[in-house]
Formats: structure tokens, C-alpha cells, sequence
């Protein structure tokens, strides 16, 4: 779902860069803070994990296809923070070694993909969680990828007024909210029960391998 | 020093592609890197090409039928996107074929052990991924159906997971035997 080098305005990823990076020093500092000896591996694993889930097609309905975050999945082992800073990490590794999505549209990507879909899955996990750990785990991981789709299309929406001639024609992403919202939304609703069905499977693999117990 | 300096020069050239909306500037921009990435640019370019080719396609079709529709087609526009997009994905795969991360990243040590590490894990899964489709193909004369699919990529998925943990655990302590994770 991520967004390729050129489609953003410098007038969208330069705010984005200036609110990710403290953003980035404050995630930062707290994994740096509860880094150990079982934390470091544990992450290490789940970072790899999250990086290959977003390389994997996921084969949808009517022959096409999208690809999971794994995003969620992070959120809910390491929190949202630990999350933001390893998907930041995925997005690096991804735009240097597989050519997908890009440096300047980077802090747009690690905005949405790593922080709102970890604190809306985060946040969904412990508001739900009394329903049973699997449906918690499920709806709040649908929820947390169906958010970042949701500002993904806005900000890509908005780049035709953000960013224009001076006829009016677009400088970079052409299609207005109108187009963007349908595109991405209808998607990744398969996508993300897609996401939520494996990291339901995963998350109780983790729970059963006791690597949860280290986690706060 | 000379992969820092060119790390830099990569960042400063993507930041600069995105500030320039001219097509010609652009189209010279492109032949210019084309020419400047010496022998194998042909393979470069084909690249560049395979990764961004899906969406300028996509995008690029949307533009005209929308255009079509609406009887304002803006050509200068197209040219402009696939031109910038184009530019900044063989930028991309320059410096990925060229600059060593590990030794750019020499100034920052917990950033360069980090990629190192989650490097190897990305070669743990893959290799992991390749042994079992292999072991998969073999028994089977026909193409797995799409349940059959996602049951062996689940059993993968936790097999390889369990692997890597077993494989990043003991890195970690032969990485911290050694000193390597000591300040």
C-alpha cells in the first residue's frame, strides 16, 4: 500500500519529515530503554517477519493482489512505538533492496504504516480484549490497516490541491480524494482480513513460544 | 568516506528530482544518470523499470481515461510523472548497486548492527521460503490450489518463525560474546 518516490509533493514529505523525526527519537529512546538479550532477537525476527509479509503477494478474488504489513503484528508484540521504529526500519530495507515505495515519500509512509496503523491496532487490542484475545487481535489489526489506508487516500487525494500549475494541472499524484478513497479502501478491506486472519495465527505461535512474556 | 559522501549525494539528488518540474530538465537528468552509471546500465535501467513500471502503468492509464472522460488531458503532465518517477527509481538502484550501506553507516554503528541483523533474518526466511516451495514442487505434479496455498504458507510461516528465533538468538549471543553489542 505504500506510496512510491514521486507521486509526493515537497510541500507533504518535508512537514511529514519534521513531525517524524523527534517522532522517531522518542521511539528511539524507549526501545533503547527496555533493550535486552531476549528483546533484541525477539525484534530482530519479528522485523525480518514484517519486512517479508510486505514483499509476499496475497492473492485476492478476481486475480489480483495486494500485499499484508505486518505492522500489526509489531504493535501488539513490541507496542507502538517499538512498532513505528521497526516499520520505519521494513520501509528502508524495502525502498534500498526491493525498489518499493522510496526515501522522500519515507516519513508519509512510516507516518501512516508505522504509527497510526500500531496505535490504532495498540489502542483497538486493549479496548477490545474483553471480547476474547482472537477477535480482539483480529478487529483491532483490520482496524489498525484499514486507518492507514484511510490517510494514505487522503494524503494522496490531497496532492492535486497541494500541489499544481499554475494552469491547475497536477505536479505530482493526479487523482483527487474521490478516486483515492474507493481505490484504496474497497482492497484493503480483503487485505486487512487477510492481515488479521495471519496475525491472529502468529500472535498465538508467539503466545504458545512464551515470547510475549518478555513484553510489557 | 566515499560511500558516505555518496550516500549524501543520492539523498541530495531524490530531494532535488522532486523540486523540478520540468520535463525536459527531467529528461535530461535521466540521460545523464543513464550515461553516468558506467557498464551494466542497461541492466539498471531494467530495474528501475520492473519496479515502477505497475504503477506508472496504472496511474498513467487512470490519467487517460479520466482525461478521455473529461476531455481535459494534460500530455505535459504524463510525461512529467513517468519522467520524475522513472528518474528516481534508476536513482535508487544506482545507489543500491553501488554504495555499501554497511560502510556508510560507519558513523552510526547501532544503525549499521541493526540492518546487519535483520539482514541476516531476511536470509534466514528467504532461504527457508525456497527450500520449502522446492520440497512442495517436488511432490506434487499439480499447481497447489489457492487453500492449499495459504495452509502450506501458514505451516512455512511458523516454521521459518521458529527457525529464525532459534537462528537470531544465537547471533545475538555471539554477538554479544564478542563485544559487539556492548555500549
Amino acid at each position: 500500500m505504500h506510496i512510491p518516490d514521486g507521486l509526493i509533493s515537497p510541500q507533504t514529505y518535508l512537514p511529514a519529515l519534521a513531525l517524524a523525526a523527534p517522532l522517531w527519537v522518542v521511539a528511539a529512546r524507549r526501545l533503547r530503554a527496555r533493550m535486552g538479550d531476549e528483546l533484541l532477537p525477539r525484534l530482530a525476527v519479528f522485523t525480518a517477519l514484517a519486512f517479508l509479509l510486505s514483499t509476499l503477494m496475497l492473492p485476492l478474488p478476481g486475480g489480483t493482489s495486494g500485499h499484508l504489513l505486518g505492522v500489526s503484528l509489531l504493535a501488539l508484540v513490541f507496542g507502538p512505538w517499538v512498532a513505528f521504529l521497526c516499520y520505519t526500519l521494513v520501509l528502508v530495507l524495502q525502498a534500498v533492496v526491493v525498489g518499493a515505495g522510496g526515501i522522500t515519500a519515507l516519513p508519509v509512509n512510516a507516518l501512516t504504516l508505522g504509527l497510526v496503523a500500531a496505535w490504532v491496532t495498540w489502542g483497538g487490542y486493549r479496548l477490545l480484549r474483553g471480547l476474547g484475545e482472537t477477535l480482539a487481535v483480529a478487529a483491532a489489526t483490520w482496524l489498525g490497516i484499514m486507518s492507514a489506508a484511510l490517510v494514505l487516500a487522503l494524503v494522496l487525494g490531497l496532492q492535486p490541491v497541494i500541489a499544481q500549475a499554475a494552469d491547475g494541472t497536477p505536479l505530482f499524484f493526479p487523482f483527487g480524494v474521490a478516486v483515492t478513497l474507493p481505490a484504496l479502501l474497497v482492497p484493503h478491506a480483503l487485505i486487512a482480513a487477510g492481515e488479521a486472519a495471519l496475525t491472529v495465527l502468529v500472535f498465538r505461535h508467539a503466545r504458545k513460544r512464551r515470547w510475549l512474556e518478555a513484553m510489557p | 568516506m566515499k560511500h558516505r559522501l555518496a550516500l549524501y549525494a543520492w539523498l541530495a539528488a531524490v530531494v532535488a528530482t522532486t523540486l523540478v518540474h520540468q520535463p525536459a530538465v527531467l529528461a535530461a537528468g535521466l540521460a545523464a544518470v543513464v550515461l553516468a552509471s558506467g557498464a551494466g546500465r542497461g541492466r539498471l535501467l531494467g530495474r528501475a523499470l520492473r519496479a515502477v513500471a505497475p504503477v506508472l502503468l496504472l496511474l498513467s492509464t487512470g490519467y487517460l481515461l479520466l482525461g478521455w472522460w473529461t476531455g481535459e488531458l494534460a500530455w505535459r503532465f504524463l510525461l512529467l510523472l513517468n519522467l520524475r518517477v522513472t528518474l528516481l527509481a534508476l536513482l535508487t538502484a544506482w545507489a543500491v548497486r553501488d554504495i555499501d550501506f554497511d560502510r556508510a553507516l560507519a558513523r552510526w554503528p547501532a544503525a549499521r548492527r541493526w540492518l546487519a541483523i535483520v539482514r541476516s533474518q531476511v536470509t534466514v526466511f528467504r532461504r527457508l521460503a525456497t527450500e520449502y516451495r522446492a520440497a512442495v514442487q517436488s511432490r506434487s505434479t499439480l499447481p497447489p490450489t489457492l487453500r492449499q496455498r495459504y495452509r502450506a504458507g501458514a505451516a512455512l510461516g511458523l516454521a521459518a518463525l521458529d527457525k529464525a528465533m532459534y537462528n537470531s538468538e544465537a547471533l545475538t549471543q555471539g554477538m554479544r560474546s564478542r563485544g559487539a553489542l556492548d555500549e
